[in-house]
């Protein structure tokens, strides 16, 4: 599903942040992104959603060379992917039910079609009181939990998540791994980029560490 | 991948290791989903409103007087073409104009003569032989007020309508005039057309390019505004990006706004000079006297606006909107294609 080869990139003129990252993830994978800060997981997530190209390597996504995709082919793979940022953006001016609506919005699907569907992952990210609220009242882990909603909610075939834990309570991130995990139950490829070890060692899944801008395999026992 | 989300939450539950939630969350308080997803406000707002209404008000404004000034035009040309004159008497010698009195009664023979000669032509409708009264009126244009007319070497005009159907062939006509009155000229009015079709031609392409430029610094601005409305929403362009939007549904959410902008500034602008088109003529009734009006009506005819041009507003108004959208689909479409090349 997805395919790097010798992938490196940099910005501009400066030096690689990633250099020579191989690797192969097939459909229905699930896999955590480690490295210490400023190591590329943000850099290698914005690779992996298209958001930039590599500067050298191959990339290939869902059977497509993406450096040699079009803008409309572009969005064509990101539709089939949902991302979660650290920083949630998410959108202010709309309530939290229609920001996790708008991937189906977007893509033209009917509201009676989704409506339903929205409400119940809502509820049970724990936001069932919020729906209506706007962004800015909510707090840091309600931001989160609905940006989670947001990408989840087209069910994508891969799943990004850029510290999707870090605003929340040990709880709340057991119960969006648990999410997570169900998705990837569901046929969804996972990759999780985080810095929490404990939530890593909650269930053995290959890691992808990222050190000096190389990528490394790391197979838990 | 066929099962929901609902189908996730249900299982999940079922397994026991999630908290219970209560069984009926409250469900939105109003139609959700109705949200425009960029805000109007952060694309269209008032300061752009008000310039692009005072475009179109000017756009109607320049329209409706180019539309009066062909429609007063063609009403003059028709009544030039349907009316022609004959001139009797037209050079009269210093020898003639000494002996005045019988100068006049010569000519006024001959004038009923060329009258009658007209009447059995084809392709009139009806030769008329002005008095000497209506004449003299006719030249207080250019001598002033003529008392005892009688007096005066006056020569003799003659109307003669047209059959516009099948009208004469008037170089024939000329023709058989001068060889049976050789004091008799026909005028078929044709400077005068020639000249008038230049003048109104001058002032519609005088109109039309003031609309042009009108309709430039409109997309002038439009494009501007689309520039800065992708600046000032980049967040949301971004989101979009991230959700799959692809250009054209990214474009439609800033098009919309603009094309909205369009028919409510175009209304609104056409209003606005369609008011002007049908008070200020009232005003100039209200503010001149009756002999004002009386020759101001002769010279330029009623300035009123018929429904026709009222109507034509409306052109002027899906030309804007239609400025509007074409120009913001461009300006978001050609800054997307800059974003992600």
């Amino acid at each position: 599903m997805i395919r790097f080869e010798n992938v490196g990139l940099r910005y501009g003129a400066g030096q690689e942040v990633l250099r020579d990252v191989s690797f192969h993830l097939l459909p229905g994978s699930f896999h955590f992104l480690a490295g210490a800060s400023g190591a590329g997981k943000t850099t290698l997530l914005r690779l992996l959603f298209l958001s930039i190209k590599p500067s050298r390597g191959l990339a290939y996504m869902f059977g497509k060379n993406v450096t040699r995709a079009s803008p409309s082919q572009r969005a064509e793979l990101r539709s089939r992917i949902g991302i979660v940022f650290q920083d949630f953006r998410l959108l202010d001016h709309m309530t939290t039910w229609e920001n996790v609506a708008l991937p189906l919005r977007v893509h033209g699907k009917k509201q009676s079609e989704y409506a339903e569907d929205v409400t119940e992952l809502l509820k049970w990210v724990g936001l069932g009181e919020r729906m209506n609220a706007y962004p800015p009242v909510l707090s840091g882990g309600e931001k989160q939990r609905a940006a989670i909603a947001r990408a989840v909610i087209g069910k994508p075939e891969l799943l990004l998540a850029d510290e999707p834990t870090g605003n929340v309570d040990p709880q709340m991130a057991r119960r969006l791994l648990r999410l997570f995990i169900e998705l990837n139950r569901l046929g969804t490829s996972v990759i999780i980029a985080t810095h929490d070890y404990q939530l890593m060692n909650q269930i053995k899944t290959p890691q992808l560490l990222l050190e000096d801008g190389q990528l490394h395999v790391h197979n838990p026992k | 991948m066929s099962t929901t989300l609902n189908d996730i939450s249900r299982s999940s539950q079922s397994e026991g290791q999630l908290p219970v939630l209560p069984p009926e969350a409250p469900r939105p308080r109003f139609a959700p989903g109705k949200t425009p997803i960029v805000p109007p406000g952060s694309v269209t707002g008032r300061s752009l409103t008000m310039v692009i209404v005072i475009m179109a008000f000017m756009a109607c404004l320049t329209w409706g007087m180019v539309y009066m000034i062909n429609k007063r035009a063609a009403t003059w040309r028709m009544e030039m073409a349907s009316e022609i004159t004959a001139l009797v008497g037209g050079n009269p010698t210093s020898k003639e104009i000494e002996n005045q009195a019988e100068w006049n009664a010569t000519v006024a023979r001959q004038a009923r003569q060329v009258e009658e000669f007209l009447n059995s032509q084809k392709g009139i409708l009806k030769a008329e032989l002005m008095s000497l009264k209506e004449t003299a009126h006719f030249a207080e244009a250019w001598m002033g007020q003529i008392s005892d007319v009688e007096k005066w070497p006056f020569p003799r005009l003659i109307t003669i309508k047209i059959d516009q159907s099948s009208p004469p062939d008037f170089a024939t006509l000329r023709e058989a005039l001068a060889a049976n009155f050789p004091s008799a000229t026909l005028d078929d009015h044709r400077v005068w057309q020639k000249q008038l079709r230049r003048v109104t031609g001058s002032l519609a392409f005088g109109g039309i390019v003031l609309i042009l430029l009108v309709a430039a610094a409109t997309v002038g601005i439009i494009g501007s505004a689309a520039r800065s409305a992708m600046a000032s929403n980049r967040d949301i362009v971004e989101v979009l990006n991230f959700v799959g939007a692809d250009e054209r549904f990214i474009a439609r959410q800033f098009e919309m706004h603009f094309l909205k902008l369009g028919v409510k500034a175009g209304v609104v602008g056409a209003l606005a000079a369609g008011s002007v088109f049908f008070f200020l003529p009232i005003l100039a009734d209200f503010m001149s006297n009756a002999a004002t009006r009386t020759e101001l009506h002769r010279l330029v005819g009623d300035v009123r606006l018929d429904w026709l041009g009222y109507s034509s507003l409306l052109l002027v108004v899906v030309a804007i909107a239609a400025i509007c959208l074409i120009t913001s689909r461009f300006g978001v479409r050609n800054i997307l294609n800059m974003q992600n090349p």
